[in-house]
């Protein structure tokens, strides 16, 4: 059994080659960092695992997106806008049902995306997303309901 | 049930009128249908009376005359001061178009049991009613070449294009600045550039050839990088002729611009293909191809996706673009009409090609001094722009009143000035002004256009007999070599 420290983990294996290949692996960037800019112009920085979706992540970290669906492609309320165009250029191309429901979305830009289908890669370090002003369940009371 | 005894007894006289355009009621015919109202509200029908289907029209005849008199054709018609034998015939078919029958009977249901609101998710009145409008989408794409998807109902075609040229421009106003559009669309593209050009967009406003056709030597010119939408209306509404849109299309996705079109005055008319004319956004108008009044229809492309700002706002439906009850009987009838424009198109064509080539050699031998305004080749049958020289236009109008014609289009005759359209092909402000517009359509009949023919005829010689410049004519001076004397 062969012993080898990575990330401040104990690895074990019997085979040498597997260990430095898993402390490889360790050692790659496995989240990025994702800037969330609100309508007032309060910026919030967040790390994102690599393979999560913006939605997910902003839950975690208490950012106001509203995911009416879950992040199942139903609906808009996860609308966020990339706010640098080399950004948007790294994300791969919308499928159509996305757009279709991007197309009902409050205050649509040219560089909008659904938090849902935005997943984090390493290309994708310091990507800032703005935060539209409103949803398409829209409250004019300012109600916000509470993510699910 | 009351109201099946009605539609039924109702839909015996609607078959007679379903056989075509050879049903078509003469202005002499004693066939008149029985009012929808009075047949509701009585079980058997009280009697029949001469039934208009304008309000205004009704006031013609008051109704105790029609009690009196059983037979109100010897009557004649005297409106605004002016009296005639009977209703005008109908050659106005680009101003609007009669409903068809079938359309009609297509439409009725959705106004009087299946009155649901198509966007009621919770019960049957609204799911039939969104059935209804989800067929109607398809019997439009299908005629277009689209996908259902890509259909989004709205008022009518003025608001089509406002949505294309105002939304296009507004939703890519970073990057894009710049408009193209031609000086012979219809008022509301024109309009709606106007307007850009006041929040500060740049709009460039194409001539066109003396045949009305769009140089695209002179819109590849003109393209320039921050150029949004190009607009350029498939067949004018005026004269009558057809844009090269496959060319134009070509131009506008190599250089990566928007290609809308108004087709209102094309669509059901000639063979139409959105993949094969490269239209990225087309306006379609319901009341121009015997379907009812105040729908209309926006194509948008899906691949690559158009975006627009909605100009109108509210509950998201139709995509979020036009929100806004989709009024489903409206909606019926225009998919009703699309489909059958789509089956009787070949046969549409021969007729009024036919009927076309008959008004043209009727006047044109038996006058000279007429010329046809834009190209004959690239033209749509169904519109005849005739200029009459040495004729002044008012009196001539003033004279064919027993044919219901038009000059300039419907929109700008309340104006006293010539027609753009006419000024940007370059044609005289003396010629612009006795242009008469022919419009012939599905229902016109052969002894329509003869009539007409020989009223204009008529009209024409007994005004040139009056006219000092035809004597001169006649005498062989040369009308530009005089000196007119100023008083």
């Amino acid at each position: 059994m062969q012993h080898i420290w990575g990330k401040g983990v104990l690895l074990h294996s019997s085979n040498l080659q597997t260990l430095f290949r898993i402390k490889r692996q360790m050692r790659k960037k496995r989240w990025i960092t994702v800037t969330f800019v609100d309508k007032d112009g309060d910026e919030k920085i967040i790390k994102v695992p690599i393979g999560m979706s913006m939605l997910e992540a902003a839950h975690k970290n208490d950012v106001e997106l509203e995911g009416a669906c879950e992040g199942s492609l139903a609906c808009s309320t996860c609308h966020v806008i990339v706010m640098d165009d080399d950004y948007y250029e790294k994300l791969p191309e919308p499928i159509d049902e996305e757009n279709d429901m991007l197309d009902l979305a409050f205050g649509l830009t040219e560089t909008s995306r659904l938090g849902c289908q935005v997943i984090a890669k390493p290309e994708l370090d310091g990507i800032r997303l703005a935060l539209p002003a409103a949803t398409r369940n829209f409250a004019v009371d300012g109600h916000v309901p509470k993510p699910h | 049930m009351r109201t099946h005894q009605v539609l039924k007894g109702f839909s015996h006289i609607w078959k007679v009128r379903s056989c075509g355009f050879s049903a078509r009621p003469q202005s002499s015919s004693p066939w008149q249908p029985v009012p929808v109202a009075a047949a509701l509200y009585s079980q058997t029908p009280q009697h029949y009376v001469r039934w208009q289907s304008t309000a205004a029209a009704a006031e013609a005849i008051a109704p105790e005359e029609a009690d009196q008199n059983p037979n109100p054709d010897n009557q004649g018609i005297t409106m605004k001061g002016v009296s005639m034998a009977g209703r005008p015939l109908y050659l106005d078919m680009q101003a609007t178009s009669p409903v068809d029958p079938r359309v009609l009977d297509a439409m009725l249901p959705y106004y009087m049991h299946q009155f649901g609101n198509p966007h009621s998710r919770t019960h049957l009145y609204g799911w039939e009613s969104d059935r209804a409008v989800e067929k109607a989408r398809e019997q439009i794409a299908e005629l277009i070449g689209a996908d259902p998807k890509e259909i989004i109902f709205t008022s009518g075609a003025t608001e089509s294009n406002n949505i294309s040229l105002k939304g296009v421009m507004h939703f890519y106003k970073e990057k894009k600045r710049h408009a193209i559009t031609t000086q012979t669309e219809h008022k509301c593209v024109l309009d709606s550039c106007r307007h850009l050009q006041q929040e500060g967009f740049e709009v460039t406003y194409l001539p066109v050839k003396k045949d009305g056709l769009v140089d695209l030597d002179q819109l590849k010119a003109a393209i320039r990088p921050d150029t949004g939408i190009v607009s350029v209306m498939t067949v004018n509404n005026e004269i009558g002729v057809i844009q090269p849109i496959a060319e134009i299309g070509e131009i506008c996705r190599k250089h990566r611009v928007f290609l809308h079109t108004d087709a209102a005055q094309a669509v059901g008319k000639i063979p139409i293909n959105v993949d094969e004319m490269k239209v990225d956004l087309m306006s379609l108008s319901g009341h121009k191809i015997y379907g009812p009044k105040g729908i209309g229809a926006l194509y948008m492309r899906r691949r690559p996706r158009v975006r627009v700002e909605p100009q109108m706002s509210g509950g998201g439906q139709e995509r979020g673009i036009r929100s806004g009850t989709v009024p489903a009987p409206l909606a019926v009838g225009m998919g009703a009409a699309c489909e059958i424009a789509l089956s009787e198109m070949s046969n549409d064509e021969k007729y009024i090609k036919s009927l076309q080539e008959r008004l043209y050699k009727g006047i044109m031998s038996q006058l000279d001094g007429v010329e046809v305004n834009g190209s004959v080749e690239h033209r749509y049958a169904g519109n005849l722009n005739l200029s009459f020289a040495y004729v002044e236009g008012e009196s001539l109008l003033m004279g064919l009143k027993e044919v219901a014609v038009s000059s300039g289009s419907a929109c700008t005759s309340a104006s006293l000035e010539p027609s753009y359209v006419l000024r940007a092909l370059g044609v005289e402000e003396d010629m612009a002004h006795t242009s008469i517009r022919f419009g012939i359509g599905r229902f016109t009949t052969e002894a329509e256009i003869d009539k007409a023919i020989e009223l204009t005829v008529d009209q024409v010689q007994k005004l040139r007999k009056m006219s000092p410049l035809w004597e001169m004519v006649q005498e062989g001076i040369d009308l530009k070599s005089i000196q007119w004397s100023q008083h």
